[in-house]
Parts: C-alpha cells; structure tokens; sequence
C-alpha cells in the first residue's frame, strides 16, 4: 500500500502495481487477515466454548493428537477418496460439456443457459433436491429406474456406504459443474481458429489436435478449475450434511463436515481450527502439486 | 477422417454434439425439473406411486402461501414460508452489491497482474488465493466477534462484506487472464493516443473483457446467493437472513409440506437463473467477440 | 473468550475505517427471548397476552431455526450478544450452564412451587451440580406407536410386549404380504437425540452409563442384547425398513400416517396428529402403547425435558424473570398456565402431574390416546443421566454412528457396545 505521491510523474511499475492493489488488499487485510491469524492461534491452543476456565495453551498438541484420532483419520480417507471422485468427474464432465457447447449446433444458446442452472442452487437446496431424487419411498430415482423396468423394487439408496457416498459425489458434482464449464468454455472460445486450421492442414486427427492445440491452450483456466473445484470438493458440506449427515456410519463423514461440527456443534475452537488448518494445508500442497504438473514443461507464468 | 471422399462423409461429429448434448441437457434438467413438478402437486399427487412425471391435478397452491398470509397461516411451521419473500429480497441485494463491490475491487488489482511486471506480484497473486484456502468455518467466530463489534450483525452489510472477501481473491484470478488476453497492441495503440493507462484500461481492455467481467459478476452474484453459513450465523431475522437459511428451515421445519419445499426451491433458484439467462447472450456474444479477435 | 475480545478491540482500534463505524445502539431495556421456532405464531400470540397484562414490559421474541438452534445461541453468549431469557435442551444444559451462559434460579419467588409439582426426572433434568435452572417448557416420553389395523389384518389383537413378540409381529405382517417393512425409525443422523434407541435401551433397563457415569455399554448385557435385536432386525429378519437411515422424525411421521408402517418409537405427542384426520390416513387406529422389552417387563422408556432459562449476564433480571414464570410457571390461580396452553393447542406434554386430573385435560387427552398409558409411560420415564457431562452432544452422535453401523451390517452388538464405551472415555479425556 504505497501512500498516493502527490506529483503525477509517471510511477515505477511496483508502485503502480501496488497502488492498483490497494483497495483490494486492504479489504483483506481488513476483513479476513484478522480471522485468519486468530482461527490459526486458536488452533494452538485447548479452547472449548462451553469450557471457558480450561481454556490454555498447548502449542502444537492439537495437531499432534490427530495422528491417532482415529474418527479424524478416517475423514481424511473419506475426503481424500470424495475430492477425488468429484474433482475427476467435474472436470472431464467439465471439459466435454465445454467442448460440446464450443461447436455450433441447434440449441447451443439454450444448452449454454442451461448449464448455468445447478449454478443458481444453494448447497442446502442442491441436498434438499437431491433427497427427494433419491428417496427411498417416493423418490424420482426409484419411479425412473422401475418405468424403465431396471429394478423391480424400490431400493433405500442413501442406506448402504457405497451408494451413499456415490450418489453424495453425484449430487456435488452436479451442483459445482457450471463454474468448471464456464471457465473451460471461456478458454475455448479464446483459442485462435488459425490453429486448428494449421493442424488440419497438418492432417491431425481429432485426439491429435485436442491434445496439441487444445489442452496447451487450456492449461490456465484448467489450473483454476483444478485450484478450485478441489478447494469446494475438500470444504463442501451442506449437500453432505442435508443428504446424509455424514452417514451411514462414517461412510460420508468428510474433514469439512466433522470441522463444521466440531467448531459449530462441540464448540471446540481449538481442535475445530486446527482440523481447518489441516485443510488449508493439504489444500495448498495439492494446488502447488498442479502447478507444478501443469506448468513442468514451460515455465510458471502465474 | 483419413482419405473418404467429401461426399460419402457422414456427419459423425454433427451426430456425436447433437446426441451429447441431449445427454448434457437431460442431465442439467431432469432433477430441477423434478421439483418443479413437484411444487405444481398436492401433497398426495407428489407422494403417490408411481411418481407422476406430469402433474395430474396441477395446482398454483404451494405458491399461493408464499404470498398470501393467511394461507401460510394454515400451514404448520408456516413461519418459514412468510419469511421467504423477505429473504429472496435480501438475497438478491446482498448478491448484487457483493458482484459490484467485489467486480470493483477486482479489476483494479487483476488490471495490474496482466499488465505491470512488479515486484513481489507473483507472492501477491498466490497470497490472494491462499486467503481463500483457510475453509469459512475457521474464520466464522472471530468474524462473528468482529461484526458484532462493528454492530453490523443481522444487516446485509455483514454478509456483503464476507462475501466480497471470499469471492475477491477468485474474481482477480478470472480477471487477470481475461485481461492478458488483450492484445497489447491495442493498448499500444491506445497509448500512442496519448491515454493514460486508467483511460486505456477504461475504455480498450473493459469492454473486450466484457464476458470476463460478466463471468466474474456472475461468480460472485452466486458465490453470495449460495452462501449458507455465514448468512446463519451473521443474521437472525427477516433484515438479513437469506434464502439458504430459510431453505435450511425448511429441510428441519416441524410439519413442512413436501410440495411447498419443492416451491420453495424452485423461488431459490428463480432469480439467478432469469439474471443467467439475461447475461448469457451476453457471455455468448461477447465469448464471441473475444474468440473473433484473433 | 475474554482474551480474544481484547485482541480484538485492539485490532478494531488500529484501524480507524472501522472503529469509526463503532458500535452504535445498546441495550434497549427490553426482555430479549429467544426459542427455536417451533409454532412461532402460537408463541407469539402467548406472548402478546403476557405483554397485554404487563404493559411495562416489552419483550423481543426472535425465533430460531431449530436445527441451528444450539449453535445460533453459542455464537451470540459468545460474542456478548445473547438473549436475556432462552429456550433450552435438556441435551444442552450442562454445557451452558459450565460456559457461564445461565444463571441459577434457586430462590427466586415461586420456583420452589414449581419443582414441587413436577415429575421427578423433569426436574432431574433441570438440574445442573444440584443446581436448578430451568422451568418447565414442555416434556415428553416414548413409548410404541402401531398401527392397530395392520396389526388386525395379521392376525394379531395385542400389542407386543417383548422385543421377540415386536419381530415376529412384524415378521407376520411382512409375510403377510402387508407391508415389505413393518418397523420404522428416524435413524438418519441428527443434531437431536435419537429418542428411540434411549427408549428401546430404557425400557430394557439398560444403562449406557453407570449412576457416577462411568461408561457401561460392554458390561450390561441388556444394552448388548438390545443392541444385537436391533441389527438382527435390520439385517436377518429385515423388520425394520432401511429407509430409516435416511429418515429423519418429520418424514418418518409422514410416512406412519400414510399407512407405510406398522410399529414405530415414538414420543407420546406423535400419537395426536397420527390420529388427526386432517393430517393422517390412519386415524383413529394408531395406538400408544408401553416400550418392547427383552423380557416383556415393563422397566421404563426415556424421557426429555424442555425449558426455559435465564442468562448469566442479563440486565433486565427481575423483567426476564417474569416472563419466564409466566411461560413456566403458576397462574394466579395455581395452574401451570402456558403448559395447559401447549397441550391443548398442540398436544405437547406436561411436566406437572397435576394436570393429568384436569378434567378439561382428560377429555383432550382421550380423543387421541389411552390415557393410563399416557400417564403411566409419564411415570416411568428416565432422563439421560450422561446429561450431566459437557461432551454430551458428541457423544449422542457417536451414539447415532453406531447404530447406523449396526442397521446397516457393519459391527455387531459387542463391538458397538465397546466402541460405545471407548468413545466415552475419549471424550471424558478429552474435555477433562
């Protein structure tokens, strides 16, 4: 934040950059440094809500008592397992709805508003929706899947671990499409027609200019998609809580909904924000870990 | 697609896009569209079996509490349903302000990424985004102490303000790369007009950036629309709450009608869809335009 | 969070921009009452007559969503921001009483009244390290729900009055080709308590916890035998329906009056609006009756208690005070006035045993229920002892785990009985 200087000569570039980061940056630090800096502090120390006179400092013994939590360890795998699937679908569904909206075809206008749709739902409303789909007596899944003649009976599908945790990352997957397809389509409709028309020329076949032409051309916004959907995929808990709760079990029990639950449910601050730290620091391993997949041959041009 | 003869060609990849696209649209539509007919059902009609795709006896009810006061009266837990104009109000300005004020505070800073080559912007950039990597829920409390401070809880202010923050460092992000896709020969040209670089900002690389700052606007509209636990924590009465939170009444509500809930939904997504459906030629045309460029 | 206020102030203070918005308002010298919203209108309306007889007061009523309740009040007490007069779970008064969010009422004109008149586990569970700090809102125990047609169409005429008799009951129905699952629970994972496996676990005598609340699920055979009828019914003889992993009380409520069940666990209110014919397919044949046990005595069933409590730092006290007596306790005239209120509006349970001789009370009672039952179940109703500890909550949802796990084939009884108990003891460590 570099005070205004009062004579309008021409600014060096660093100070211009910071001066048109200014108002941005003092939102931040305004608003969420604060929090941030404390949510880290509280997690190092013993700090339950309901327990104010126990309330102490214990360095890093939140953190170390996760090793050998054995709830907190199996919501690791539980996300682990749930980013995985959501963030894949989300971008090769991604990518394809991308490149179909990208060609000319009839409908296009509507198909391009329409994927914008799942966009418009609140996480607690995409939950509430998804419930009724997948109700087990008067679900829509159910009445589709017995039209069709695929099942003879009406199936409990949020019942068992695995259809839970399918059909959760299903219902997420639906409602985080949309950001995934706008940014893809929008590097899409960036890339110069001159280079397909070079690489046609040059007798490439389909798969040949799409990973040539194409994906080169898309590594930054697919970096942002993969930065972001995996940054929702890892926090997302209220299609998860309104759907299953976490259950059957632990079998959808992710680190975001137990953090949502320890801190707002238990009250447990401390323990609360260190589960939270522990996700912003897998979170920001795996966001270098595509950076530096994406960019290993060029070089980082952030 | 080797050595065919022109005319014996069949449009395999006109075939291919049309069939994915029904898929893709069927996909998007069927589960909304379910709701949909279910908010158009008597609590019988919605709970009979087999489901009825179509309503066989569709009825305006399920809305008509939402508007009428004494219909909603009739229904247990109707508390839910007469807060529910109130919310979409608060929501839609809480989403609107928070996409101006963060489009605001975006371009500026997303501006100096794409074009000035400074010190330190790199640490910058990957700073903003780190902010975004700290999940809400470690920041609810000490952001709940510090709006209760600033009295600012239960007003929309409280939630403009977190909403801006959180879709902030993702807006820069969009914003830079749409602005690095300006020629800078446009700009140079610009600048042999002699303008400044605000002027040159202002009036060359905006408006070519117009689907990327629609896209932003849009990101941060929804980002605020969808929100659900700062608005549940931040707020506590009709002044502020939005929809989300009443969504979430609705999910726990003594004795709510299916039906009405399906209605309800359907209103939580009305009006980000119609704002869509207005920008998306926007986006399309202005996609276009960008594409066109070269 | 004393040390966090300060930091913050500081910060708040080197920052100009915002300590120049500062902190307008205050306290208005209004009543501050918060509940979670269950029949707002109706409280409302209550309200307005309390306010009607004393015209110098003012209350400011602000309903809660009830499934954020808990949550929503820890966050204002924390933020030096709550109301002066509250709602309170049983489930969550331990815990606000040891973070400094209630004040006591011992003393204070017309409570001893009050506890006198109670049922003693209503008042049990107001109490907190001998204590008390709460009146009566309202209370209700579990007992079973059938639906007597169904049972009729089996075959059968009495209700069971073991757990055996309940599977083979519903075995004959389900053969009977009635219905494909004859048992239902609200067994989906939630913020409140899971009143049906407290009161399968009760009204088989058995303790999860010992009296000085020592963990005991592995050494009571009751609760592992319990607990193994249970995943029997789920998982070989297929009794108890599936669904209710996905079910939480409201749609399983919905789907007993649409005919969908034959017995269910439930609280005795239920009983009212399944036999409304405004509201249920069933009318008129649900009946309540006494909780299955292992061996078909009649040991208990489980009991919760709502109430009403004054916070610690209130500045209207003496204001606050009456509007809590008014809600939650004795009119002019000696009667429990707003418990009266809610029965007969809404069936909700009373906490004074006074009441079941009313005759206004009778009358209201026996359209929908067999009133000995009724006031029986009242009788032998337990609190949750593990009330009293502050990690109560968590433990309640390891609780609901478990018996997921169970219903859905993933441990058997012994292993969820000492999962239970480890769970516990965790948790003991952990806040001690």
């Amino acid at each position: 934040m570099t005070a205004p200087a009062k004579t309008r000569k021409p600014w060096s570039d660093t100070a211009r950059g910071y001066a048109m980061n200014a108002p941005a940056l003092l939102a931040l630090l305004l608003l969420v440094a604060y929090p941030i800096g404390y949510s880290f502090w509280v997690s190092l120390h013993r700090d339950n809500l309901a327990q104010p006179a126990v309330r102490k400092f214990i360095g890093l013994d939140n953190y170390l008592s996760l090793v050998d939590d054995p709830v907190f360890l199996c919501s690791l795998g539980v996300s682990a397992l749930f980013v995985l699937t959501v963030v894949g679908a989300t971008v090769l569904l991604g990518l394809a709805m991308a490149l179909v909206l990208n060609e000319t075809f009839f409908g296009r206008g509507v198909l391009r508003s329409l994927v914008l749709l799942p966009w418009a739902m609140p996480g607690v409303v995409n939950g509430l929706m998804w419930r009724t789909v997948f109700d087990a007596k008067t679900g829509a899944l159910n009445g589709l899947l017995t039209d069709l003649g695929w099942i003879d009976e009406y199936q409990a599908w949020l019942s068992s671990a695995t259809g839970a945790f399918l059909l959760t990352a299903f219902a997420q997957v639906w409602n985080t499409l949309p950001f995934a397809v706008i940014i893809l389509l929008a590097g899409l409709s960036t890339i110069p027609g001159e280079l397909y028309d070079a690489a046609t020329v040059d007798r490439a076949g389909p798969w040949q200019r799409f990973r040539e032409v194409t994906l080169p051309w898309l590594l930054h916004p697919l970096l942002i998609v993969l930065i972001l959907e995996t940054m929702n995929a890892f926090r997302a808990f209220d299609t998860i809580y309104v759907l299953t709760g976490g259950g059957p079990g632990d079998a959808t029990a992710t680190v975001a909904l137990l953090t949502v639950q320890r801190v707002l449910s238990y009250t447990d601050v401390g323990l609360g924000s260190a589960y939270a730290w522990v996700i912003t620091l897998i979170t920001m391993v795996v966001s270098v870990g595509y950076v530096g997949l994406l960019y290993r041959r060029g070089s980082f041009e952030v | 697609m080797t050595a065919i003869p022109l005319r014996y060609r069949v449009p395999w990849k006109k075939i291919l896009v049309s069939v994915l696209a029904l898929v893709f649209a069927a996909y998007l539509v069927l589960p909304f569209y379910w709701i949909v007919a279910m908010s158009f059902m008597t609590e019988a009609d919605a709970n009979s079996l087999p489901p009825q795709w179509i309503p066989d006896q569709p009825t305006l009810e399920n809305y008509r509490a939402f508007v009428d006061p004494t219909a909603a009266q009739a229904l247990v837990g109707g508390r839910a349903v007469k807060e529910t104009p109130f919310a979409l109000g608060n929501s839609l300005l809480v989403a609107t302000l928070t996409a101006l004020l963060n489009l605001l505070l975006a371009v500026f800073a997303a501006y100096s990424f794409s074009r000035l080559n400074f010190r330190g912007s790199r640490v910058l950039l990957i700073l903003y985004l780190v902010t975004r990597m700290v999940p809400g829920v470690a920041i609810i409390v000490p952001f709940y102490l510090l709006m209760r401070q600033l009295d600012l809880l239960d007003t929309y202010w409280a939630l403009i303000l977190s909403y801006t923050t959180f879709a902030l460092p993702v807006t820069i992000w969009v914003l830079k790369d749409f602005f690095r896709a300006v020629p800078r020969e446009l700009e140079d040209a610009a600048r042999v007009d002699r303008c400044g670089w605000f002027r040159t900002m202002w009036s060359v690389v905006l408006p070519i950036s117009a689907p990327g700052l629609v896209a932003a606007a849009v990101f941060s509209f929804m980002t605020a629309w969808n929100e659900f636990m700062f608005a549940l924590f931040l707020t506590s009465t009709t002044a502020a709450k939005t929809m989300p939170v009443i969504a979430a009444n609705f999910a726990t509500d003594i004795n709510t009608q299916f039906t009405v809930m399906a209605a309800s939904g359907v209103l939580a997504v009305l009006p980000p869809l119609v704002l869509v459906l207005i920008f998306q030629r926007l986006i399309v045309t202005g996609m276009a335009a960008g594409s066109v460029k070269g | 969070m004393g040390l966090s206020r300060r930091t913050l102030l500081t910060a708040a203070a080197a920052l100009p921009v915002l300590a120049a918005c500062g902190r307008g308002g205050g306290r208005t010298g209004a009543v501050r009452f918060e509940g979670w919203d269950y029949e707002a209108t109706l409280v409302q309306q209550n309200l307005d007559s309390f306010g009607q007889a004393n015209p110098d007061l003012r209350i400011e009523y602000t309903p809660i969503t009830s499934a954020q309740y808990v949550r929503k009040v820890v966050a204002e007490f924390t933020g030096d921001n709550g109301p002066d007069a509250l709602y309170c779970y049983d489930d969550s008064l331990a815990s606000w009483a040891q973070a400094g969010y209630l004040q006591p009422i011992d003393g204070l004109p017309g409570v001893d009244e009050v506890y006198k008149g109670l049922y003693e586990s209503n008042a049990k569970a107001m109490t907190y390290q001998g204590k008390r700090y709460g009146l009566p809102y309202y209370t209700d125990c579990h007992g079973l729900l059938y639906n007597a047609e169904l049972l009729g169409r089996a075959g059968i005429s009495t209700p069971p009055s073991s757990l055996d008799e309940l599977e083979a009951q519903a075995l004959r129905i389900k053969q009977a080709g009635i219905l494909r699952y004859p048992i239902g629970f609200p067994a989906q994972l939630s913020d409140t308590w899971s009143g049906w496996i407290w009161t399968l676990l009760y009204g088989s005598g058995g303790a999860l916890f010992t009296d000085d609340l020592r963990p005991n699920a592995a050494n009571d055979t009751a609760v592992r035998d319990v607990l193994a009828w249970v995943r029997r019914a789920a998982t070989v003889t297929k009794v108890i329906d599936p669904a209710s992993l996905q079910q939480t009380p409201v749609p399983l409520d919905n789907a007993f009056m649409a005919g969908q069940y034959a017995f269910t666990i439930g609280a005795r209110y239920a009983a009212r609006a399944f036999n409304d014919p405004a509201r249920s397919k069933v009318a008129g044949r649900v009946k309540l009756g006494y909780v299955p046990s292992l061996d078909g005595r009649r040991l208990g069933t489980a009991g919760n208690t709502r109430m009403y409590c004054l916070a610690a730092h209130t500045q209207v006290k003496e204001q606050a005070f009456r509007l809590l007596r008014y809600l939650g306790g004795y009119d002019e005239r000696g009667s429990p006035l707003t418990a009266r209120f809610w029965f007969l509006k809404r069936g909700l349970g009373f906490a004074f045993p006074a009441l079941e001789r009313d005759p206004e009370i009778t009358t209201a009672l026996a359209k929908f229920t067999d009133p000995v039952v009724y006031s029986e179940l009242a009788g032998m109703a337990k609190a949750r002892n593990v009330l009293a500890v502050p990690w109560y909550a968590e433990y309640e949802h390891g609780l609901q785990k478990t018996v997921q796990r169970l219903l859905t084939d993933q441990t058997d009884a012994a292993e969820a009985a000492t999962a239970l108990d480890s769970g516990a003891e965790l948790l003991a460590r952990r806040y001690s």
